[in-house]
């Protein structure tokens, strides 16, 4: 018993998967459930961003721009394809203003296509 | 009988990452081997010198997509050493959390890619089925599933809550039955043991005169674990056992990693324990003052070494980074002697190479 034990050690692991259900997921034709805390697509409250800079300055990937000319006439762009996803706008930001929501980014052939305008004031 | 010379690398279906051997075969024996490395060279030490200390963070964790945390983790701890900050416990013990998570979910990777190349695919999807689980965890605490951004200087991101609390347990108590299972299996399949056992064995002296680190060096029975001999809270605080083998060959090292799950999943456990309350991160400013630090973890392949030398401003004036894969690699051509051809998948998998790691 022992030796066919030991012979067919793997048999029953497949004979399990016979009855155990597939472990993927039909995404894109069946929805995706994310966590929570998933670091997906950036959002704004447009209220509390002062178009500061501090996420500009703290961005490891160069996926935020903001064109400034003064305090009351700036324009912060996100760029997804350059976007890391790592989180350091939300932790550099004193306002709470800029965060990740769980959503993931569309895919496309232009990345150019992708640029998000999070916030434009105009003086 | 005749020699030849065939090249293996660097684009090649046996290769997760880009590597270019130069193998000497005769026949069907492999009588010797040369290397060329530099392939994924992506200067990350001097782009480093280039960024400030918190844009750091998510460079240096992208060093590598399986023992990311482990890097930030030993970086974080050489700009908080130059700081003179300690961070809270409670960080302590999730930054210690996810390293074992880590290894968990390294080791699986591991087992199932050594599977594959041995031709036993029931392994390999029962091993990467398994390493879900932990992935699971990862991206529900961090947000991220490969790229965690657990770490900050001064301390980890996020806290962690019940509902993650018991996803853990859930998903660890699973992993238990389920790792134990697949050693269950191992520990017994004879087509495993035959194409592993007593292939490409490294002796503890061989693995002292190239300063061998991590699994391959346990597996050869030389019992060195920085997180008992060199130990950063909270693996001071915690009981595991050092698992070794004295064989020194595939088998070996197969049986080291696999046992090493198991005790990781119990670390695991004792830190979810243990975890003491209390804030996860201190305010630790932009400039670093004058000074230089050395830390070393054990990330799942060995010793990860850092040095850091800071000179007052927010970047870094040098970060110079060892990783357990480079002594492996040097090891390489020796391992790659004497041994047959049908024996080369076994011998690179056996080591775990890391060249993302290593060439940095």
């Amino acid at each position: 018993m022992e030796k066919f034990k030991k012979r067919f050690s793997l048999l029953s692991a497949i004979i399990q998967a016979w009855f155990d259900k597939p472990e993927t997921v039909g995404y894109p034709f069946l929805p995706l459930v994310l966590p929570e805390g998933f670091r997906g697509a950036i959002v704004i409250d447009p209220d509390k961003c002062t178009g500061c800079g501090l996420c500009v300055r703290d961005c490891p990937a160069g996926g935020l721009r903001l064109e400034k000319k003064s305090r009351d006439e700036f324009k912060l762009m996100h760029h997804p394809a350059s976007c890391a996803y790592c989180g350091q706008c939300e932790r550099s930001c004193l306002r709470g203003a800029i965060s990740h929501s769980n959503a993931l980014v569309a895919a496309t052939t232009d990345a150019r296509e992708l640029v998000v305008v999070l916030k434009e004031k105009q003086g | 009988m005749r020699k030849i010379t065939v090249p293996i690398g660097p684009q090649h279906p046996l290769l997760k990452e880009p590597l270019s051997m130069k193998l000497e075969i005769s026949g069907e024996r492999v009588l010797g081997g040369t290397l060329r490395l530099g392939y994924v060279h992506r200067g990350i030490e001097k782009l480093a010198q280039q960024r400030t200390y918190v844009q750091n963070v998510h460079l240096i964790e992208r060093i590598c997509g399986i023992c990311s945390h482990v890097h930030t983790t030993t970086y974080c701890s050489a700009v908080e050493a130059i700081l003179g900050i300690e961070i809270p416990p409670r960080a302590q013990y999730i930054r210690a959390l996810m390293c074992e998570l880590e290894r968990i979910h390294s080791h699986l990777l591991w087992l199932g890619i050594l599977a594959k190349h041995v031709g036993l695919d029931t392994i390999f999807m029962h091993a990467w089925h398994d390493r879900e689980l932990v992935l699971d965890i990862m991206e529900s605490i961090s947000g991220g599933r490969v790229s965690h951004a657990a770490n900050e200087i001064g301390g980890v991101r996020f806290d962690l809550d019940e509902e993650n609390e018991t996803l853990i347990r859930t998903n660890i108590s699973k992993l238990h039955d389920q790792v134990s299972g697949v050693l269950d299996v191992i520990e017994n399949e004879p087509a495993l043991q035959a194409r592993t056992r007593g292939v490409a064995p490294i002796s503890t002296d061989l693995i002292r005169q190239y300063c061998m680190v991590g699994p391959i060096a346990r597996a050869s029975g030389l019992d060195v674990d920085l997180r008992r001999d060199d130990p950063w809270p909270p693996y001071d605080r915690l009981d595991f056992n050092v698992i070794t083998h004295p064989d020194g060959d595939a088998w070996a090292r197969t049986i080291v990693r696999a046992e090493e799950t198991r005790e990781s999943l119990h670390l695991c456990e004792a830190i979810l324990r243990d975890l003491p309350g209390g804030d996860v991160t201190v305010r630790a400013p932009r400039k670093v003052p004058a000074g230089e630090a050395v830390t070393r973890s054990e990330a799942p392949r060995g010793e990860v070494f850092y040095y850091l030398r800071s000179d007052g401003s927010d970047q870094p004036a040098r970060l110079k980074i060892r990783t357990p894969t480079l002594p492996a690699l040097s090891l390489l051509p020796e391992q790659l002697s004497a041994i047959n051809v049908a024996d080369i998948p076994v011998v690179l998998a056996g080591i775990d190479l890391c060249i993302a790691c290593a060439d940095r």
